[in-house]
């Protein structure tokens, strides 16, 4: 009986200590009440800039890593060293995009986060509803600020009501990048610009190019996203989660998702879109290592793949590729924006403001792009001679600037608050799609299913 | 419960088990039993407990195919992380059990999977296991996409994590071997006995106490393999490699789901704890002291 007992306590305190790390994470978050959010968003309409932030320290988080990293730390010196008000930035990374949202929402119930947080641009939708920020309008209005110096398309993602919610910093499209000498060997002139013209060249490519595969798709719910953002249809309802909070997804609906995976789905059992892995820079080294012709990226990845390249062969940039040849929308951008957090200090909120201006000034803003390949969100930062250098030096990075011009701010993209776990679910099912023989209309209704689940759950919960 | 005798109540002996205690209750206590309390609620973006459904969560999981999948593909990863990761540990022991030339560089060889992260192990795979740059296609002449395709996703994973754990089993094996006594061997070379006799005969049931440990401490480690997952697979392709933690994971820090990820919490709990009680069990037959 002794025995018996020594081994149930035994047992249960070798396993006691496993369910103890998924649960002593939240044992933090949910002792605070539910009312911080509403008291939050009454706080952020008083009055702001009310005192000037001499002599303030505050603390940035932010997400860059290596040598962006690196970029973001210069700027912060910079700033710390040059600026007039005695202002003192403490910059702090903290992980990628998803580990910072989410020590902000611990931090946040202490009221222990910061006065400035870089966030990605899925998580715009959460920022807004958390009633933690205050408005970027609010301090561009009471300092007098011209918004108009921020790139239209770039300040329409992060605008909802007409109000501009978060500053711009680090922004980027997708482009599709293609293997110059893979298309001269190739003999093909006219760059394609459709998915259904890249399976037309595909043979070519293989044949007479040498390609190992014609396109190096990597399974990316973003590229899902701007897709649909491509065909100018959208992704969820109620103005694509512009005019109202969203309840459900219209991808399912009005045609977008099936055109995409159908077009996909095409490429992929043709043999000239094999399955190179999930996220973002799943499909570079395959183009990097001279296999694939075509890939698609970030236009923020153009300086890994040209020095992955490192003069192997010429790299070419083209527009996002359309679904069908029809297509008229465009696409919207991705990459992350500066939130000031209500703090109620007015002279932290004053010194964050001075922060923020320095950051998206035009002489940043064109040292932040030679460094980094995002888009310098203030356009006079076109006139900036380290622009003009860059420019001249990666001339491929001028696709991207043309690209985003061409969009129009109507294919801003979606909002919505579950966005990376519907993200998530869209790169499931599109791995279960292509490997499992499912149809591309089966895969589009689970897609849905999932979202809506989600989507109405999150509403439920969180009114 | 025989030993139990009437004893005064010591006030001395509960001091001493105090600080414990405090470290457990902070520790373990508290977050398990706020782990079963979540499982009950659905909870907000904030993770704070919200709308209390019951048994909701559980139903929603043991109805679910997408976690009916996770314990499948669990249960496929633990019995090849297991077996494999026993198997090497003890082969490398039973090797390095004899005195030969360099035998120091061998053991520390086989003891180094031990000092690696799981998460740098992880990411040295993916490129050795990529399709295109990979060494692992180019030496095998293969064109497989090993981390893509759900066939041998799965396995690439756990053979890999079996080899993480093989470090420490052949430290636990080779104290065990060590522990055997010399002069059994050489009474049964004197009886005749072989090599394969001797290993199964005498090897095997010396080390079983040791055999056992490493057992329960393998199966609970192989349930617990979350790096390996996150940065070869993210679950994927399709569901492939979605182990229970790794979708725990998910679950609390991606969908900030807390009571959904902390049923799956109690029902790993579960699972772990009735197996650890089956090997208990099992113990008494098996090993021998």
């Amino acid at each position: 009986m002794k025995k018996k007992m020594m081994a149930a306590v035994l047992a249960a305190t070798m396993t006691a200590g496993l369910t103890a790390c998924g649960g002593n994470t939240t044992n933090s978050a949910a002792d605070s009440s539910a009312d911080t959010t509403a008291a939050g968003s009454e706080a952020s309409t008083q009055a702001v800039l009310t005192e000037s932030g001499e002599g303030q320290t505050i603390t940035f988080w932010h997400s860059m890593g290596g040598v962006n990293g690196e970029a973001i730390d210069y700027l912060v010196k910079k700033f710390n060293e040059e600026n007039e008000k005695g202002i003192t930035v403490e910059a702090q990374y903290q992980g990628n995009y998803d580990d910072a949202i989410n020590k902000l929402k611990s931090a946040q119930i202490g009221n222990m986060g910061a006065d400035l947080v870089q966030i990605y641009d899925i998580g715009t939708r959460f920022m807004i509803d958390s009633g933690w920020v205050v408005p970027m309008q609010q301090l561009i209005d009471a300092d007098g600020w011209d918004v108009s110096q921020v790139e239209p398309n770039i300040a329409a993602y992060y605008s909802v009501d007409g109000q501009l919610y978060s500053m711009p910093f680090n922004s980027s499209t997708p482009i599709m990048y293609y293997n110059k000498d893979m298309f001269a060997k190739a003999g093909i002139t006219e760059i394609p610009d459709s998915l259904p013209k890249i399976e037309a060249v595909a043979d070519k490519l293989v044949k007479e190019g040498g390609a190992g595969e014609a396109i190096s798709l990597s399974i990316y719910g973003w590229f899902f996203e701007q897709f649909t953002c491509k065909q100018g249809l959208n992704y969820v309802n109620n103005g694509n989660g512009r005019q109202d909070v969203a309840t459900a997804v219209e991808f399912d609906q009005n045609g977008a998702g099936v055109n995409t995976l159908t077009a996909w789905k095409s490429l992929y059992d043709k043999g000239y879109a094999p399955i190179v892995g999930r996220g973002g820079d799943a499909g570079l080294a395959d183009f990097s290592a001279g296999k694939a012709a075509i890939t698609l990226g970030s236009t923020a990845s153009l300086k890994q793949i040209l020095n992955d390249v490192n003069g192997k062969f010429e790299v070419g940039t083209a527009y996002f590729p359309k679904v069908s040849d029809a297509d008229q929308g465009g696409v919207s951008i991705g990459g992350g924006s500066l939130w000031a957090l209500n703090n109620e200090d007015a002279a932290k909120q004053a010194a964050t403001w001075e922060f923020v201006k320095f950051l998206v000034s035009p002489e940043s803003q064109a040292y932040w792009n030679s460094q980094t390949g995002y888009f310098p969100v203030t356009t006079a930062a076109h006139e900036e001679p380290v622009f003009k250098e860059n420019i001249a030096k990666y001339p491929q990075f001028q696709t991207a600037i043309d690209q985003l011009h061409d969009s129009k701010p109507e294919s801003a993209g979606a909002l919505l608050s579950v966005f990376t776990e519907c993200r998530t679910i869209a790169e499931t099912e599109i791995e279960n799609m292509l490997n499992g023989g499912v149809s591309p209309e089966d895969t589009v209704a689970k897609i849905a299913e999932q979202d809506n689940k989600s989507i109405e759950e999150y509403n439920l919960l969180n009114e | 419960m025989n030993t139990k005798k009437k004893k005064g109540f010591s006030l001395g002996a509960y001091c001493y088990v105090l600080p414990a205690m405090l470290v457990f209750a902070v520790f373990l206590f508290y977050p398990f039993v706020k782990t079963i309390y979540l499982s009950l609620y659905k909870t907000n973006k904030m993770g704070e407990a919200k709308l209390f459904v019951g048994m909701g969560n559980y139903i929603d999981l043991l109805t679910s195919a997408s976690f009916r999948n996770s314990l499948i593909v669990t249960a496929i990863f633990v019995v090849i992380v297991v077996a494999g990761g026993m198997m090497l540990g003890l082969l490398g022991a039973v090797l390095c059990n004899r005195a030969f030339p360099g035998i120091r560089i061998f053991s520390t060889a086989y003891a180094l999977p031990m000092a690696i992260a799981s998460s740098s192990a992880a990411l040295i795979f993916k490129i050795m296991l990529h399709p295109s740059i990979g060494i692992v296609n180019k030496l095998l002449h293969l064109n497989i996409n090993w981390i893509n395709d759900p066939k041998y996703a799965l396995v690439c994973v756990a053979i890999l994590t079996a080899w993480l754990n093989s470090g420490i089993n052949f430290l636990y094996f080779s104290a065990g071997l060590s522990n055997i006594d010399e002069s059994i061997y050489e009474r049964a070379s004197v009886d005749g006995a072989n090599a394969v006799q001797k290993f199964f005969r005498l090897t095997l049931p010396g080390l079983s106490p040791i055999m056992f440990y490493t057992l329960v401490v393998n199966i609970i480690q192989a349930f617990q393999s979350f790096g390996q997952v996150k940065i070869l697979t993210k679950g994927g392709p399709g569901e492939s490699t979605n182990l229970i933690v790794y979708s725990i994971y998910r679950d609390a820090f991606f969908n900030y789901r807390f009571g959904s990820a902390a049923a799956e919490s109690v029902i790993l709990f579960l699972i772990i704890l009735v197996l650890t009680l089956l090997m208990f069990k099992a113990e008494k037959k098996g090993v021998s002291y």
